[in-house]
């Protein structure tokens, strides 16, 4: 039942987030319909870019949230006897907790899309399946490694403050680094669609950077297995 | 049967069972063939460990007291020799009886004098011990 | 019915940086009997039952729980399934309902008794749809008991079990150990109740900075600590007493206070062959036994 566990600790957090996002974006969305005429086809689409770049940080402020947790955090909160002494390996316990934080980070990302989908459709302004496909991809199969980051230092760092505090700081820091030095491997810039936009129609390319989305998927990954690494060699 | 276990005094808990199934016996609280409870049911009762239960009913199993039947419980045994015993035991309350009469006309406080009596019998416990 | 150790630790050492929590320890704890384990905050007892389920790893010597290495990954996993343990936090969930709970530790374990967990919650009168977080300290107390009765272990360690409960509480606590013993269960507990201590453990073990000062059966314990009170015609002769077997002796003019873990006999001997005029030999409690066992000395 460890899923049903990690599915009602998450679930506060997982709704309310879910319910921020998408309500952002429909109401953004459905605004952005009063204020153009149906031949700013790029103006439209230039919005849907605009509604990207918001939703990517509202997303992975929200996966931060979902990959807090774990069994280090149970010892600043004092439950971490009661996990330990359950027989399951640790590995297990952190797979189910990613397993489930995973599955609520996709759901964050496909809900908000196809809200804006049939917002647009039902308010006249009706945009390509297509389109909505490539953003939800890009932002969970590029962003997942921000998911994944948090998972690791919530295996690292203890205290039930600490720990969000740091992620957040290891977060910015990451895209700050990124941007100025390695830009072409800044995963945001991947996210948010940067690499694959045409300025000119604001649609996003034919062809998504799956490089790019496999390389922050393998990175992912790593950061998973490292803090499984991490939790059982450690001492509660 | 009631029974009263007092981890306190110095006397292990199965020795004092022991010696009131004994009691029990000889002065007719329990009659040849009454069953004891099982040795969890008494032990649940008394709160103590059952080992203590146990012991204190191998050893009475061992001088003959009790007949434990496998998978039926304990049963009393009580010979007639042991009879006579509960008389030894009549006679020596009234010897008791008049003795601290005594001690009280002496001055004796009742504290004192069961003080005095928890003493000697220690160290005659520890005598015997020794022998 | 075989007498090997549930539990065997040899030399089993855990430091915190220069802190030694427990030191050479060599405990060890019978098959079917229940053992106390007592010691005062900080002694280390919570340090070792860590060590023995593979939270922590030791710093040096080693130990087997059920017959396993405590070092064997493997084998731990499988241990875990056949030992329950209550942390002296007794930890819960807080986001969970009682009912929640129930469920989700049920799961785990192919040996549940359902009829117990009813009993149980019928008994400890837990409010099934209430938030752990929301539940008093002794209902969370209850709980986390209930987890741990539920089951069929052949192990069961408590931290401080009574923590949190009513007198009601600790008397029905003392009688679900009481059953579990004569179900076959080995029982391991440390508390601070003496009196509840005294009661019911067959066998006692005093850890004192991280080593064992006490390691034997209650009522060798019972039969062996004597307090001997005398009293002198002339100055208490305090030297003639120091005698092996001697914990501690008082004296104030013509009288002296002797408590003895063993050789009673012997000191009593030699009060009368030095003429005392009055010999007292009492009994000594475990709290007294345990106070002696852990001042400073």
């Amino acid at each position: 039942m460890l899923w049903y566990r990690f599915w009602l600790e998450t679930r506060a957090r997982f709704l309310t987030s879910l319910a921020t996002v998408t309500i952002f974006c429909g109401v953004f969305v459905y605004h952005a319909e009063g204020l153009l005429r149906p031949q700013w086809k790029s103006g439209f689409n230039r919005l849907l870019f605009i509604n990207q770049q918001f939703l990517v940080i509202m997303w992975i402020l929200a996966c931060v949230l979902l990959g807090m947790g774990g069994i280090v955090r149970e010892k600043a909160v004092g439950t971490s006897s009661l996990t330990l002494s359950l027989p399951v390996r640790r590995a297990t316990v952190l797979g189910v907790r990613v397993g489930v934080g995973l599955a609520e980070a996709i759901v964050l990302g496909v809900v908000p899309w196809l809200t804006v989908f049939v917002i647009s459709a039902w308010a006249g302004m009706p945009i390509s399946i297509t389109q909505v496909g490539s953003y939800i991809v890009l932002l969970t199969g590029g962003g997942l490694v921000y998911f994944a980051t948090a998972v690791l230092v919530s295996s690292l760092v203890v205290g039930e403050y600490t720990a969000p505090a740091v992620a957040f700081g290891v977060v910015l820091l990451s895209v700050l680094v990124f941007d100025n030095w390695l830009p072409r491997f800044n995963a945001w810039r991947l996210v948010t669609g940067d690499f694959s936009i045409d300025r000119k129609t604001f649609l996003l390319g034919k062809h998504l950077p799956w490089p790019g989305i496999l390389a922050s998927l393998a990175v992912a990954a790593l950061m998973v297995l490292a803090s499984m690494l991490v939790v059982e060699r450690r001492e509660f | 049967m009631f029974y009263k276990l007092t981890p306190t005094t110095g006397q292990p808990l199965y020795l004092q069972l022991m010696q009131q199934v004994r009691h029990a016996a000889e002065t007719g609280a329990l009659r040849d063939g009454d069953q004891l409870p099982g040795i969890r049911t008494l032990a649940e009762e008394l709160v103590v460990s059952p080992n203590t239960v146990a012991k204190a009913y191998g050893e009475l199993e061992h001088e003959g007291l009790l007949e434990l039947r496998q998978g039926l419980g304990a049963f009393v045994c009580v010979k007639r020799r042991t009879r006579s015993l509960a008389n030894d035991v009549n006679l020596a309350r009234r010897r008791i009886r008049d003795l601290i009469e005594q001690l009280r006309e002496d001055g004796l406080l009742d504290a004192e004098i069961r003080r005095a009596f928890e003493a000697e019998l220690l160290y005659a416990a520890e005598a015997v011990r020794k022998r | 019915m075989t007498n090997e150790a549930v539990i065997l630790t040899q030399g089993l050492t855990k430091s915190y940086g220069n802190r030694e929590a427990v030191r050479a320890l060599n405990l060890s704890v019978g098959r079917n009997r229940i053992t106390a384990f007592l010691g005062r905050n900080g002694a280390g007892k919570s340090t070792t039952i860590k060590v023995l389920l593979g939270m922590v790893r030791a710093t040096a010597g080693g130990g087997t729980v059920l017959g396993k290495q405590i070092t064997d990954k493997k084998a731990n996993l499988d241990m875990r399934r056949r030992v329950a343990y209550v942390a002296e936090d007794k930890p819960l969930y807080g986001y969970m309902t009682v009912e929640q709970t129930i469920s989700f530790a049920r799961s785990f374990y192919s040996d549940w008794r359902t009829n117990v967990e009813r009993q149980l919650l019928r008994d400890y009168e837990l409010p099934t749809r209430q938030k752990i977080k929301q539940l008093s300290k002794g209902m969370r107390t209850k709980l986390a008991l209930l987890l741990a009765f539920a089951r069929r272990p052949e192990l069961l360690i408590l931290d401080e079990p009574s923590d949190g409960l009513d007198p009601v509480g600790i008397e029905n606590l003392l009688q679900t150990l009481v059953a579990q013993s004569a179900d076959g269960v080995t029982v391991f507990f440390s508390s601070h109740q003496i009196a509840e201590v005294e009661r019911v453990a067959d066998h006692v073990c005093i850890l004192e900075k991280g080593c064992l000062a006490v390691d034997a059966p209650l009522d060798e314990l019972r039969q062996s600590y004597r307090r001997i009170d005398l009293v002198f015609s002339f100055p208490a002769p305090e030297r003639e007493f120091r005698i092996s077997g001697v914990e501690r002796i008082r004296t104030s003019g013509h009288q002296m206070s002797v408590l003895a873990s063993r050789n009673a006999e012997a000191l009593v001997e030699r009060a009368h062959r030095l003429n005392a005029v009055s010999v007292e030999v009492a009994p000594v409690g475990l709290r007294e036994i345990f106070l002696e066992t852990v001042k400073e000395n």
